[in-house]
């Protein structure tokens, strides 16, 4: 009954979007529709008071009109939002949506020491930039505008959780370059970019490899090191612009250009920080280098709120809230309360910051199961949190920390029409049931995690027998992709685990790693393998060990999605089908 | 025996149920009086039935019968033994990071930057009385990074634990920890495995010749620069910053400090000879377990020594070593020290002191120097730690039994004057954080999910 209302109410969006001919024209932007109102709906501009019941127009890409009374268009398309709630689009204010291969930044989870050694937490190399005079991570002038890539079944899940718009960046490396706002949706990848260079990022995790830096000291003798190079760039080239006679001409250096809007303060640093320390750390760099710095992660930011708030430092807080992932061992060692603590602590940072009056929006932080984006600013919500204050860390407040709130964030008029519509209360379970971007319809789907066919080749449950010295080992793997992602866990005999940084090629190679139980111990197994239909096979290497080997089948291949998953949302023609 | 065994029992329990948590007996910072200890000044002797006054983080008074002044704390120490709060001149505890190795020349690199001043073994230390310690780059490479001197202020941010005052320092390397990190080359497919230069002891010596040449280069550079903006020339632009020569400058200047670790007497003795041909000097030699063979070399360089008491042959280079080294240095007028190099030993210090009493001959006196005035000397600071005296900071260890006996334990350790560690403090402790442990296992975030049970959890790394 739940279910034949909602697609009947769903219809109504969903009808007239649904038209074959709709579908052509899609293919073509120049021949959408340009004007759409969302009549009778519940509107929530974020910047003003809600509207209980109200038109919304949309025009040419923009919001033309909203309010209690306003007429609709005659040239418009109607469509009846009875039941619906308008929000303006949610912004992922951190991360690499839209970069193919990008890291997951960590989920966090209390007590890494920060790195140290090879083989710690580095970052992926980050693509090198051409003539760089630095190595690959230290190379600022990287722009993610130049990684980005318009991919629908990437977007697939973020725009199930009402994001039409992310800052995001190349996500590797030291000096990660420059970020970009784009909208999750446009006919190439210029045509995402909402604004660029939005901010410079800055890892702290030490390059792969062996070379320098290799520890967390080095990144920061690397990181002050470059910072004072730029300086001096800066101060050379100055000296010989006033007066180039008799003066060599300083060398041009595009990594040192890259930094001196960065000295200069015109362009923020985002840096990646979670822990207090981390943080603290991060504020130093900035402090000792005059940056305007901007925290990202930010999981024990309440213990730093005090100078966060002194030094107007704002937080791209995380969304995906730690927590123990498996059951402890009766042999191990106890969790240190610091862990125990973070996790129980993660919805209520928020609260925390809110009520210390330092500013701060939420990102996704790497989460893979796209409901929590709003389930968790609702944990928040019920952990302390005001829900206007929640809502604003979705939209508005996210605008201004990014320097776009002339242009997103709230539903009013002459911003860009980025709308998530939801049946219910966002950060009341309610449900986001369909976007516009950049004043185009764009269908929620199910995340390609779901596996609809198609969108998931490798999702689904396996039966994957492993053979490592001699012995065979069953067991049972439960994948997820999404998009390049893989994610999953594995049971049987080598125990029960989280894969860890899978990837899926599109020549449909797989890759991951995992903690697997051997008689020993606990090893790190390296997974590489290809996927054949409902067949995967590869090898496994682990350190010490002959070469193992698995094969396994899919014997369940699931039509429809598996039991649990969220259901498909009714396809509209820029959908899959 | 077996009250020791229980001591060191209760002990890793207290620190294990702590966590990294804020300083748990911080008194105000109002005056205390210890009332009738035996106090081992170390300089000044041993005085009994004696007062100590600590006013400001400083020790005010020492002698009979002081008054307490209104609102001082009053700790009666009848029975209880007062020495100086432990120093140690060599550990790696509370860094998030300890070697950079990539290089062979890492001196732009910082121990201060990587500090983590949650770090459970600093309240362990405190347990084993140590107030003040030198946290050392590793010895991956033959120049490692700058190090940081620390007071153990539990609690605390890592800005207000540096020592303040304490000369800047550089950490040396040389031997096989320098050459052996290239033997083991872990082979990481897709990685190139070159190996790093220098793998032998004359390629260390040329790597800290050429540093040197290069230091001297820039700073005649600095040097010249600062004349010409002294002469009043306009226009002129700064030269480079150089993170990597800078510290190496400061050494020639003599204003940072070189922590040399070596082993055999004959690489001592080129770093010495090195160092004397640039005109700048080595602090310590660290570890120097050959170093009773060249004692008056060493002596004459006016270098330190930081060695252990009794380890040896746990490689080559260290097969030579005997456990009357310290006591044969001292004895040759070098400054010579006991250090840790570990978290664990860091705390039992005072019996790696006895064991000089045991194989040296030291007097008591003599040993205890080597765990707190000599070590305070090595640092640089020794005007303001390492013995008990007037006008010094009250960094103090009040133990139940003389410190030089395997049946001492701390009861309370102050560093400026305020109490870091408490034994009854932390007893009490223990049910309180139990309590909070159980109630953060009821979080939802907590709770492991239903369908995997039995696996053991990865446990985030505590240290490096």
């Amino acid at each position: 009954m739940v279910a034949s209302l909602r697609r009947m109410a769903f219809g109504m969006v969903a009808g007239l979007l649904a038209a074959p001919s709709l579908a052509a024209q899609l293919a073509s932007p120049r021949s959408i529709p340009a004007t759409y109102a969302i009549t009778n709906a519940r509107l929530v501009p974020v910047s003003s008071p809600v509207i209980e019941k109200g038109t919304i127009v949309v025009r040419d890409g923009l919001i033309a009109a909203i309010g209690a009374n306003v007429a609709v268009p005659g040239d418009a398309r109607v469509i009846d939002g009875t039941g619906l709630t308008v929000y303006p689009g949610l912004i992922d204010a951190y991360g690499s949506i839209g970069v193919p291969n990008a890291p997951a930044p960590s989920a966090g989870g209390g007590g890494r020491g920060g790195g140290g050694a090879p083989g710690g937490p580095a970052a992926t190399p980050a693509r090198a930039a051409a003539n760089s005079n630095y190595p690959v991570g230290l190379q600022p002038e990287v722009s993610v505008v130049d990684l980005l890539k318009a991919d629908n079944d990437a977007f697939s899940g973020p725009t199930s959780a009402g994001i039409t718009t992310a800052l995001t960046s190349s996500g590797s490396g030291i000096f990660q370059g420059q970020s970009a706002v784009i909208n999750l949706a446009g006919a190439d990848a210029n045509a995402m970019v909402v604004k660029a260079p939005v901010a410079q990022h800055i890892g702290f995790s030490p390059l792969r490899g062996g070379s320098f830096p290799n520890s967390l000291m080095g990144v920061f003798a690397a990181l002050r090191q470059q910072l004072l190079d730029a300086q001096h760039y800066r101060d050379v080239k100055a000296a010989y612009d006033k007066n180039p006679r008799g003066m060599s001409r300083p060398e041009y250096d595009p990594s040192l250009e890259a930094l001196l809007p960065v000295l200069a303060r015109t362009q923020p640093v985002v840096m990646y920080a979670t822990t207090e320390r981390e943080i603290e750390r991060a504020l130093n760099l900035a402090k000792e280098f005059g940056l305007r710095p901007i925290i990202a992660g930010g999981n024990e930011a309440h213990l730093v709120a005090a100078r966060l708030k002194a030094e107007n430092v704002p937080v791209l807080l995380t969304l995906n809230f730690p927590h123990r992932t498996a059951a402890p061992s009766a042999d191990a060692d106890p969790e240190p309360l610091r862990v125990l603590r973070e996790r129980a602590d993660a919805p209520k940072v928020a609260g925390r910051l809110a009520q210390a009056g330092v500013k701060f929006a939420f990102q996704s932080g790497g989460l893979t199961t796209w409901s929590d984006f709003a389930g968790n600013a609702q944990k928040a919500v019920e952990n302390g949190l005001s829900g206007d204050a929640a809502l604003k860390a979705l939209t508005l407040t996210s605008a201004e920390i990014l320097g776009v709130s002339d242009r997103l964030g709230s539903l009013e008029i002459g911003k860009i029409a980025n709308l998530a519509i939801t049946r219910g209360d966002l950060l009341a379970h309610g449900r986001v049931t369909q976007l516009f971007i950049d004043g185009r319809p764009v269908a929620v789907r199910a995340p390609a995690t779901t596996g609809n066919a198609g969108a998931a080749g490798i999702t689904g449950t396996w039966t994957v027998t492993v053979s490592l010295d001699g012995s065979d080992y069953p067991t049972t793997w439960s994948l997820r992709q999404d998009g390049t992602r893989l994610l999953g866990s594995i049971q049987g005999t080598l125990g029960t685990m989280e894969i860890q940084n899978g990837t899926m090629g599109t020549d449909n190679e797989l890759r991951f790693t995992a903690s697997i139980t051997l008689k020993e111990g606990t090893e790190e197994a390296t997974f590489i393998g290809t996927l054949d239909g409902n067949a995967v096979r590869g090898r496994m290497a682990i350190v010490g060990h002959t070469p193992g080997t698995f094969a396994g089948t899919r014997p369940q291949r699931a039509g429809g999605p598996p039991a649990g998953a969220p259901p498909a949302a009714p396809r509209t023609p820029n959908g899959a089908r | 025996m077996t009250r020791t065994l229980l001591f060191a029992a209760s002990l890793t329990l207290a620190a294990g149920s702590l966590g990294a948590q804020a300083n748990p007996a911080a008194a105000g910072a109002g005056a205390t009086l210890i009332k009738n200890a035996t106090v081992l000044t170390v300089t000044k002797g041993t005085l009994k039935n004696t007062d100590v006054l600590i006013q400001n983080g400083k020790i005010a008074q020492v002698g009979s019968n002081i008054a307490a002044p209104a609102g001082a704390t009053v700790i009666d120490a009848t029975g209880k033994y007062l020495m100086p709060g432990i120093i140690d001149p060599h550990t790696h505890t509370m860094s998030d990071a300890i070697n950079e190795g990539s290089l062979s020349v890492t001196s732009m690199v910082r121990i201060q930057d990587v500090l983590n001043p949650t770090a459970i073994n600093i309240y362990r230390a405190l347990a084993g009385g140590v107030t003040s310690i030198n946290i050392l780059h590793g010895s991956a490479n033959t120049i490692g990074g700058q190090n940081a001197t620390v007071k153990l202020k539990w609690g605390e941010d890592v800005d207000q634990m540096m020592f303040p005052g304490a000369p800047p320092g550089i950490k040396f390397a040389l031997g096989e920890n320098v050459t052996r990190k290239n033997q083991s080359q872990i082979i990481i497919p897709g990685q190139p495995t070159t190996r790093r230069y220098p793998v032998s002891r004359m390629g260390q010596e040329e790597v800290v010749r050429d540093a040197f040449v290069r230091a001297r280069d820039y700073k005649a550079t600095l040097d010249d620069y600062k004349a010409r903006v002294a002469k009043g020339e306009k226009n002129l632009v700064a030269p480079r910053r150089n993170l990597e020569l800078e510290p190496l400058v400061e050494v020639l200047e003599g204003k940072r400090l070189v922590h040399a670790h070596s082993y055999r007497s004959d690489e001592m003795l080129m770093l010495l000879g090195l160092a004397d041909e640039f005109g700048f000097k080595i602090q310590t030699l660290q570890h120097g377990l050959e170093g009773y063979k060249i004692a008056s070399e060493i002596a004459k360089h006016g270098a330190g020594l930081s060695s252990f008491a009794d380890s040896w042959s746990y490689k080559i280079e260290a097969y030579d070593a005997i456990p009357y080294n310290v006591a044969i240095l001292l004895r040759h007028g070098v400054n010579a020290t006991i250090n840790s190099d570990s978290d664990e030993r860091m705390r039992r210090l005072n019996i790696d002191a006895a064991k000089l009493v045991r194989y040296g001959g030291l007097t008591e006196d003599e040993a205890l120097a080597t765990i707190t005035i000599n070590g305070a000397k090595q640092l640089g600071v020794a005007d303001k730690v390492g013995s008990i005296e007037v006008g010094k900071d009250a960094d103090l260890g009040l133990w139940n039994n003389h410190p030089l006996s395997v049946f001492a334990a701390v009861d309370k350790t102050f560093v400026d004057g305020k109490v870091y560690f408490d034994r009854q403090q932390d007893l009490a402790m223990r049910d309180q954080k139990a309590k909070e442990r159980a109630d953060l296992e009821k979080a939802g975030a907590n709770q492991a999910p239903a369908t995997r049970r039995g696996v053991q959890p990865v446990l985030p790394q505590e240290e490096r």
